[in-house]
């Protein structure tokens, strides 16, 4: 029922946009699934997005004191783990179980430590002007599985220039679902109900609707793809209104799956504020699993500059057993192979002297960590390095540029040529330099 | 002017002491210290040979270390702690040369000392010669209109005027013929809609002069093409996120948005319009109305939506470069933004061209005011005191709201404090400092090149510009010259910009860019045409439309949504005001009293930790409450655009989050009740209720099928309705109304 793809989408009266199109992509813009055009190693993407700028050398790098002089490293406390001995921190006994499906990367680097310009390069290639993003991307190039949803869905998403199609025609665009801290657990698609008639009136109704758009169309006008679009719309209109309240309805989960992603608990300890993360990770999976193409979540605490450890410790308590949940529930369900999960945050943060009373930290662009599961990548392994107290990158650094490369690489996607001509001027993900590929990352 | 002020401040910069820098002991030293460090760690950029030149800098030559690069002269020979090339060495002031790793402080030191002898340099052979600006073709949007000449035409007989004839000449010459003229009901729709926004509700009956005329004189005007202004300027009465999270209101914004509804309807001429916004603070004013009505005309420089001022060097900047882009794109279609890190790429703009502008607007005090007193997002302002406007009370149907949350991050004192009765006013006024503004290397704040002087883009006048006096901004010279007939784009980018409202898209297709990187025009001597014709009548904007509405290749039958050449007109939907207002109308719900204010009036609060602020309105679109991220839904879900930056034409693409607002949204819902409610008031049967339901909204009988279906489903309806548990609040008639509310002959106008 999920899947029951229908032609929804096909006549978006976009027969310009077409046109405008690269030759590298001669596909209708539409969200009919298209096949990658090289190997895709993942079909689709959920990026847990850590706002704020998580403390890499807390979490996921370990940086302990080397000679003599006390310098600035790692305060939370490490263990190797699993086979591979990543070093995992123990504010994530949970996450630390999966250090065998990690693909660290220690060697982050951003353009900027300013949060809004920094979240915006992160999110669209560009910090500084509006472009589409990296889910409109994906949704671009690939289309989408299931016809009666949209093909990029952002949850707890901060601010619309996150998951703007921009350039892109407004078909691939995120559609959000619950906006800068709104309650998950009312949150919806806007407008997927209110309408008072009983179903089977409903549809009589839309019915009736069509009826009249037939005849406006039939009478002259057969010409006109836009007004087709409109009458195929409508039907996918009146799909999602059955199919998405399903799937956000989370009263066919057990209880101790519900347990199990700490859905509803919340801390809210100074910075980490509830963000009802186990609901958005479990939320994640259903989405993927009815064939979403793109979907991130977003934890939009990370930005501990007081108190930094204790509000680490929340940031942590409050995600560590959700993304355990999730990363179980989609080996278990056969989905990690083909799904490609991201987690990162637009920075990272330097990290304090073990020892002193400081416990203020600011913001770090030049070195920080991201990780990646599934979709192909290696298990347990660590790319790039930094400095001993983590400051800067000393080998093999991976800018967001290279980051999205190499997920559009993941998916079957060429980064070259994934691209829009707009108001005469190229636009793509990895912006005007390029990106690079880390094909060290893939097994 | 700007080049020449840049040149000769790399002339004098680098004049040198050439006695001293050539003498063999100079020579030696470059040639053992200096040329084989350049060889090594900088040519491989920094030559003709390489492949990307960076910065625009050659240091192939001493012919190139002279000109300097993008970010100005490199080397003040003599002084090395002044010269930038020295200052990249050392990793000062934000540029890093190289940048994969510093020299060692010893080769450093063999600059600095080469540097001071007078940098000799005995390389004369030059590579070839480095453009500032890439040599393409000339860019015909630059060149002045001209009238164009009457065109030979095969069918002489078809046109009713010089747009008729320009139009027929391009049809003929691509083969093609006009279809036939629109049927009197269809055009007079289309007149309606595309000039008051709203449809018809009587058939006119006298000629069609007569109702271009009767509607251009309505008030409704002004609220419909006053809006089209709306999007250009990035309209909003709050800042949007500031990348923080905080969204701060504007109390004040709304007096612009008045202002420009009462131009349109006052047809105040389009230049006196643009230099009332520039600079209306610096103009002469009979009066205080009109002192007021300049001043709050200037606010359209201060509603633009800032990144927080919190950890970013660059806030005062972007502030600057929105209101660059407001001109830019706005004004002259030109995209300035790119020269903010490099030189334009295609267009005849350079980083110096840039931040000679840039002055302008960095000795421009900025009025924002309070920003919700939220000293991270940006600094308080003071605002305008109007002397003769009103003041309103702050609205009573939000006070609840605002009372019941308060602020959760405490707002720092109020530094501006106004006496209650003061109305205020966002814009801007000259800054305490007038000061030209330095080159941002690479868009970046922090490392600064030459400071450029302050002056206008001449290059893309075509005429010499004014100069700026010392002690001005030049916000009056950058008016004026905008305003300047002689300007080749200013009116070419407005006569577009109406066209497109009236036909679906521009003759030029980028509305916001006429550059190289733009589309060409269709129609290039259409639109000269149109553009000298609207100088020509005193700019103004209700003859030109007047002008088209009245042209018979306006008054074609619709086909298909794309008119490119005008052998048809173009089938579009309603946009989000005509949609929401005429829903409105047709339920007799439509208020169309002027509004007092805005609900946000007189309140300074941060919109993010406020519910939703919107109030159930019947009055017009363009009165409703314009917060950036938490625009009215109605209007949004229809393309309303997000006020980010300047807008070019509606996005008209169909999507399901249309279909779902449509079926459940409760605007809807509630309209399509006021309209059951009529219709059966009425005296007839059902099938005569109807008849008149479709007369009523589609302005045609049903035919027969569409009756009969209609009915089918008000039996099925009410018996199913009467049975059915829990459809609370359902009703049969509304449920049809709905159906014809949301129909397509309804949201589509031929």
């Amino acid at each position: 029922m999920l899947r029951s793809a229908s032609c929804g989408m096909g006549y978006l009266a976009l027969a310009q946009l077409m046109a405008q199109t690269t030759d590298a992509l001669q596909t209708a813009p539409t969200l009919m699934q298209r096949p990658p055009r090289q190997r895709a190693r993942a079909s689709r993407v959920i990026f847990l997005n850590m706002a704020g700028g998580p403390a890499q050398v807390d979490t996921f790098e370990y940086k302990p004191q080397v000679g003599k002089k006390p310098h600035a490293g790692s305060v939370a406390s490490f263990k190797q783990r699993g086979r591979s001995g990543l070093w995992v921190s123990d504010l994530l006994p949970n996450l630390a179980r999966h250090a065998d499906k990690l693909c660290v990367i220690h060697s982050m680097t951003a353009d900027t430590s300013i949060h809004a310009q920094s979240m915006l390069q992160l999110h669209t290639g560009d910090r500084l002007r509006p472009c589409p993003s990296f889910g409109s991307w994906v949704a671009y190039g690939l289309g989408t599985e299931n016809q009666n949803l949209p093909g990029f869905i952002s949850f707890n998403t901060a601010k619309p220039s996150e998951y703007a199609s921009m350039q892109l025609p407004s078909v691939f665009a995120g559609t959000p679902i619950g906006i800068n801290g709104e309650d998950m657990s009312k949150a919806t698609l806007a407008h997927v109900s209110g309408n008072p008639l009983p179903a089977h009136l409903r549809r009589r109704q839309l019915d009736l609707l069509q009826v009249i758009n037939r005849e406006h169309l039939r009478a002259g006008r057969q010409d006109d793809p836009q007004l087709e679009g409109v009458i195929q719309t409508l039907e996918l209109g009146f799909r999602m209104q059955s199919v998405a309240p399903q799937l956000l309805d989370l009263r066919d989960e057990s209880a101790a799956t519900l347990e199990r992603y700490r859905v509803g608990v919340n801390h809210s300890v100074g910075t980490c504020k509830g963000s009802d993360f186990g609901r958005q990770c479990l939320l994640a999976r259903r989405f993927c699993e009815a064939g979403v193409r793109f979907i991130e979540i977003t934890h939009g605490s990370w930005d501990q500059h007081t108190d930094h450890r204790r509000d680490l410790t929340a940031n942590c308590a409050t995600t560590d057993a959700p993304i355990a949940a999730l990363l179980d529930d989609l080996e278990q369900r056969g989905l990690l192979e083909e799904t490609l999960v991201i987690w990162g945050g637009e920075f990272g943060r330097p990290g304090l002297v073990p020892g002193q009373d400081k416990d203020q930290t600011g913001h770090q662009h030049r070195a920080f960590t991201f990780w990646l599961a599934g979709g192909g990548v290696k298990r347990g392994h660590v790319h790039g390095r930094t400095e001993v107290d983590g400051s800067t990158v000393v080998e093999s650094p991976v800018h967001f540029r290279d980051l999205h490369a190499t997920v559009l690489h993941a998916l079957g996607l060429d980064h070259d040529n994934l691209a829009v001509v707009s108001g005469g001027r190229r636009i793509r993900l990895t912006g005007l330099q390029g990106g690079r590929v880390v094909s060290e990352l893939f097994a | 002017m700007a080049r020449l002020g840049a040149l000769l401040a790399g002339a004098i910069l680098s004049a040198r002491p050439l006695a001293a820098a050539q003498s063999p002991e100079g020579i030696e030293w470059f040639e053992s210290r200096i040329r084989p460090v350049l060889v090594k760690n900088c040519l491989e950029c920094h030559s003709a040979q390489s492949k990307k030149l960076g910065g625009k800098l050659r240091l192939d030559s001493a012919a190139g270390i002279n000109a300097g690069g993008e970010s100005g002269p490199v080397l003040l020979a003599g002084n090395p702690k002044e010269s930038l090339l020295m200052q990249a060495l050392r990793y000062e002031g934000g540029l890093e040369m190289p940048p994969k790793k510093r020299l060692p402080p010893q080769v450093v030191a063999d600059f600095a000392r080469w540097v001071e002898m007078g940098a000799p340099d005995p390389r004369t052979q030059v590579g070839p010669a480095l453009a500032a600006v890439p040599a393409t073709k000339p860019l015909w949007s630059l060149r002045r209109p001209q009238p164009p000449p009457s065109p030979q035409l095969k069918n002489p007989s078809w046109p009713r005027g010089r747009i008729d004839e320009l139009a027929l000449a391009v049809m003929e010459h691509r083969g093609l013929t006009p279809v036939a003229d629109a049927p009197r009901a269809v055009l007079q729709r289309r007149l309606f809609y595309d000039l008051i926004g709203l449809g018809p509700q009587q058939p006119w009956t006298g000629s069609v002069e007569s109702l271009v005329d009767h509607l251009l004189a309505s008030p409704r005007f002004g609220e419909r093409w006053g809006r089209l202004w709306l999007d250009v300027v990035r309209y909003a009465e709050s800042n949007g996120n500031d990348g923080l999270s905080r969204n701060p209101s504007f109390p004040h914004a709304w007096r612009y948005r008045d202002y420009v509804i009462e131009s349109f309807n006052a047809d105040v001429p389009y230049d006196r319009f643009v230099m009332e916004q520039l600079a209306g603070d610096l103009l002469p004013a009979a009066d205080a109305a009109q002192r007021d009505r300049q001043l709050v005309a200037t606010g359209v420089l201060a509603f633009g939506a800032k990144p927080a001022k919190a950890m970013n060097d660059h806030f005062e900047m972007d502030v600057v470069a929105d209101q660059m882009a407001l001109v830019g794109s706005g004004i002259m279609g030109m995209s300035l933004g790119c020269a903010r890190c490099h030189d334009h790429k295609a267009d005849p703009i350079s980083t110096r061209d840039y931040y000679a502008l840039a002055g302008v607007f960095k000795s421009t005090q900025t009025m924002w005011g309070a920003a919700a007193h939220q000293g991270l997002t940006a600094p308080q302002t003071p605002l305008h005191v109007l002397a003769a406007a009103k003041v309103l009370p702050p609205r009573q149907e939000i006070e609840s709201i605002i009372k019941a949350h308060p602020p959760r991050r405490t707002p720092a004192k109020p530094q501006f404090v106004y006496p209650p009765q003061a109305a205020l006013a966002m814009g801007v006024r000259e800054a305490s400092r007038i000061e030209d503004c330095r080159i941002n290397i690479d868009g970046d704040s922090k490392r600064l090149g030459a400071a450029v002087a302050r002056a206008l883009p001449a290059s893309l006048g075509g005429f010499e510009a004014i100069p700026i006096p010392a002690g001005q901004s030049g916000r009056l010279q950058l008016a004026l010259w905008l305003t300047d007939e002689r300007h080749p784009l200013t009116a070419r980018v407005m006569v577009n910009r109406v066209w497109q409202r009236l036909f679906g898209q521009g003759l030029v297709r980028s509305v916001n860019d006429f550059g190289h990187l733009g589309e060409p025009p269709t129609h290039p001597q259409l639109l000269d045409h149109l553009a000298v014709e609207f100088m020509r009548s005193g700019w103004s904007l209700k003859a030109l439309i007047r002008r088209i509405v009245l042209s018979r290749t306006y008054q074609l039958e619709a086909r298909g949504s794309d008119a490119t050449w005008l052998a048809h007109h173009a089938r579009r939907p309603l946009d989000a005001e005509q949609l929401r207002d005429s829903m409105l109308q047709v339920s007799g719900d439509l208020d169309l009293c002027w509004p007092q204010g805005s609900l946000i009036a007189q309140r300074d609060v941060l919109i993010n930790e406020l519910p939703s602020l919107h109030q159930p309105s019947a009055q017009r679109s363009v009165y409703l409450l314009m917060l950036r991220q938490s625009m009215p839904q109605s209007l949004s879900v229809f393309g309303l655009p997000d006020a980010a930056a300047v807008a070019g034409p509606r996005e008209e693409s169909v999507q399901a989050a249309q279909a779902l607002y449509l079926f459940n949204h409760e605007f809807v819902l509630e309209q399509s009740r006021k309209l059951a409610r009529l219709m059966q008031q009425r005296p007839e049967d059902p099938a005569g209720r109807v008849r008149w339901l479709f007369a009523e909204v589609l302005g045609r009988q049903p035919a027969a099928d569409e009756q009969d279906q209609c009915l089918d489903f008000l039996t099925e309806a009410q018996a199913g309705l009467s049975s059915a548990q829990g459809s609370q609040g359902a009703d049969a008639w509304a449920a049809l109304c709905q159906v014809l509310l949301i129909s397509s002959p309804w949201r589509y106008l031929d």
